[in-house]
């Protein structure tokens, strides 16, 4: 008598269209977990300060109001050009270099390539704090602290592993016979550089571009160590400080967070499929 | 071509840990710089003293925690979006959105999520009649590395996912259907077929999170500080406050020596393993 109860059971369980509706719950679900801090982030960060003491933190606003956003801005504007200013040049100089270092690590063979290629890619993992008090007194002695220079500097240094692999990952798939053709046609490296593989290498430009753009734009350990004073602080640095200051209630923090992840979540939606593939080459190619 | 990759690299990583290395045995102590030899005694201390010990115990505990719960949780996510989803795009693209972040941001996000007093978590237990199981998530000492967990657990599922998703898609379909012919199905085929291919994906994932979380720094700094007393102090927190909070540099950069050869001793196997057997 229970096998046939069991029986049931097991018919129900294997029914595909209960099956479906589970897992369609599950992930829904789970959207909202993901939701959850981003809404409840969203909707504070446009109520004014009654608002926040009669509304509970998930729930929209009846009268929102852009007075939080107005005031963060004040504040924010200056270190969000820093930030922009920074990380564009920093990603321009990463990408430049790594493209050119894939290139030669993937198509010149010379003794010890490999092992050079090896040195880079470990700067992919190495924990910054290693460096963080020798790059402060490197910094320190060239007068550039809180100086977005030290900044340009750093992020392009530390962002060349990852951009060399991930050039050098694209460059393996262009055909060793054009470069080769090329070779016997007494073309010197640099013209290949320029003539062959440049005008191959826009999707690996776009992909370490997004990449770049959005890694050194969420920065916040170099920012802090380098450039924490009111001259060149970046975006991450100011935010930080937020909670400290004068403006520390919850609606301003809150609209100061979404002024800041303003650029990556536009960067996400917009170009998601290539920081996607940024992502994926740090972890499948590596 | 090379040179200027060659030039960088090599000042600010191999330069910079070696200087580093020399500062932490040095007899510096005080603003100005000095290097004259004066032995291990830095790491000595640092052995007998509370808060490293805490925040290496913090540390190990965040990894035992963090490490195996995100591959879990990350695969499981791999499988739901593998079931030929109609929109699964839209799904991934939420999964993978708190990744895209800075960890200033999701720290401030949890900072709300986590407020014992206004704070979304606790508003939404006592509005729905759950009050009594609201916590002090991040002010109660014993709560606190398992409320950073979770709240890192919310920002990496989606990537670990990302990784598992394009191993399982990477195995030949000729093999699935296979194995499918054979009558696996569900549960037994995941357990079967498909886990055991996406080995080195698993391997990846486990690198990648480890190192992560022995250099986490941004988020625990901003959500807690290391607190309340040193109940969230991790490494990097206590290298930071050494070197330049209290300018102990030989300190800090003694931390920072141990910090690097604790992630070698994950990385150099990695690199090793999947660079030798290409060539």
């Amino acid at each position: 008598m229970s096998s046939t109860r069991f029986d049931k059971f097991w018919e129900i369980y294997n029914s595909e269209r209960l099956r479906r509706g589970l897992l369609y719950l599950v992930l829904i679900v789970m959207v909202f977990w993901i939701l959850l801090p981003l809404w409840a982030a969203f909707v504070t960060a446009f109520k004014s300060q009654q608002d926040l003491q009669t509304t509970a933190p998930y729930q929209p606003s009846p009268s929102p109001t852009l007075e939080p956003l107005r005031a963060t801005f004040e504040i924010m504007i200056r270190p969000l050009f820093n930030s922009l200013t920074f990380t564009i040049f920093a990603t321009i100089f990463s990408c430049l270099i790594g493209s050119m270092a894939g290139f030669i690590l993937s198509r010149i063979q010379f003794k010890g390539s490999e092992t050079v290629f090896l040195l880079i890619i470990v700067g992919i993992f190495i924990p910054y704090q290693a460096v963080l008090v020798p790059l402060f007194l490197t910094m320190a002695r060239l007068g550039l602290i809180n100086n977005l220079l030290a900044l340009v500097i750093t992020h392009t240094a530390f962002g060349i592993p990852i951009c060399t692999l991930l050039f050098r990952s694209f460059y393996e798939e262009i055909p060793e016979s054009l470069i080769n053709a090329a070779i016997v046609d007494g073309a010197g490296i640099w013209r290949i550089y320029r003539k062959i593989v440049l005008p191959l290498s826009t999707l690996p430009f776009i992909v370490a571009t997004v990449f770049q753009f959005t890694n050194i734009w969420n920065d916040f350990l170099f920012g802090l160590i380098l450039s924490s004073g009111i001259n060149a602080q970046p975006a991450s640095v100011a935010l930080s400080n937020l909670k400290g200051s004068q403006v520390a209630l919850w609606h301003y923090q809150m609209a100061g967070t979404l002024w800041y992840s303003l650029p990556s979540l536009l960067v996400y939606f917009f170009l998601g499929k290539y920081l996607m593939r940024g992502f994926m080459t740090g972890a499948l190619k590596g | 071509m090379l040179m200027p990759a060659i030039a960088l690299v090599g000042y600010f990583v191999y330069v910079s840990i070696i200087w580093n290395l020399v500062v932490s045995v040095s007899d510096w102590k005080g603003l100005r710089p000095s290097y004259n030899f004066s032995g291990f005694g830095e790491y000595l201390d640092l052995m007998d003293d509370t808060k490293f010990r805490t925040s290496l115990t913090n540390n190990i505990m965040l990894i035992l925690l963090f490490v195996p719960m995100s591959l879990v949780l990350g695969l499981f996510m791999a499988i739901l979006l593998d079931q030929h989803l109609k929109y699964e795009g839209f799904f991934r693209t939420i999964f993978l959105l708190p990744f895209t972040l800075s960890f200033v941001v999701t720290a401030y996000l949890w900072r709300w999520m986590y407020n014992p007093k206004q704070g979304v978590i606790n508003m939404l237990l006592r509005n729905s009649g759950l009050g009594f199981l609201a916590q002090d998530w991040v002010t109660n000492p014993d709560l606190v590395m398992y409320s950073i967990v979770f709240a890192l657990l919310w920002q990496f599922s989606g990537y670990v996912m990302l990784i598992f998703l394009a191993g399982i898609r990477s195995i030949p379909e000729t093999q699935i259907n296979a194995a499918k012919l054979d009558g696996a199905s569900g549960f037994y085929l995941y357990r079967r077929v498909i886990i055991p291919q996406i080995k080195s994906s698993s391997f990846t994932a486990f690198v990648i999170l480890m190192v992560f979380a022995l250099k986490a720094f941004d988020f625990i700094f901003i959500l807690t500080g290391g607190g309340p007393g040193y109940s969230s102090e991790i490494l990097s927190l206590t290298m930071y406050e050494e070197a330049f909070a209290i300018t102990n540099f030989t300190t800090g950069s003694a931390i920072a020596t141990i910090m690097f050869f604790l992630v070698m001793l994950i990385v150099l196997p990695y690199l090793h393993i999947t660079y030798r057997r290409k060539n």
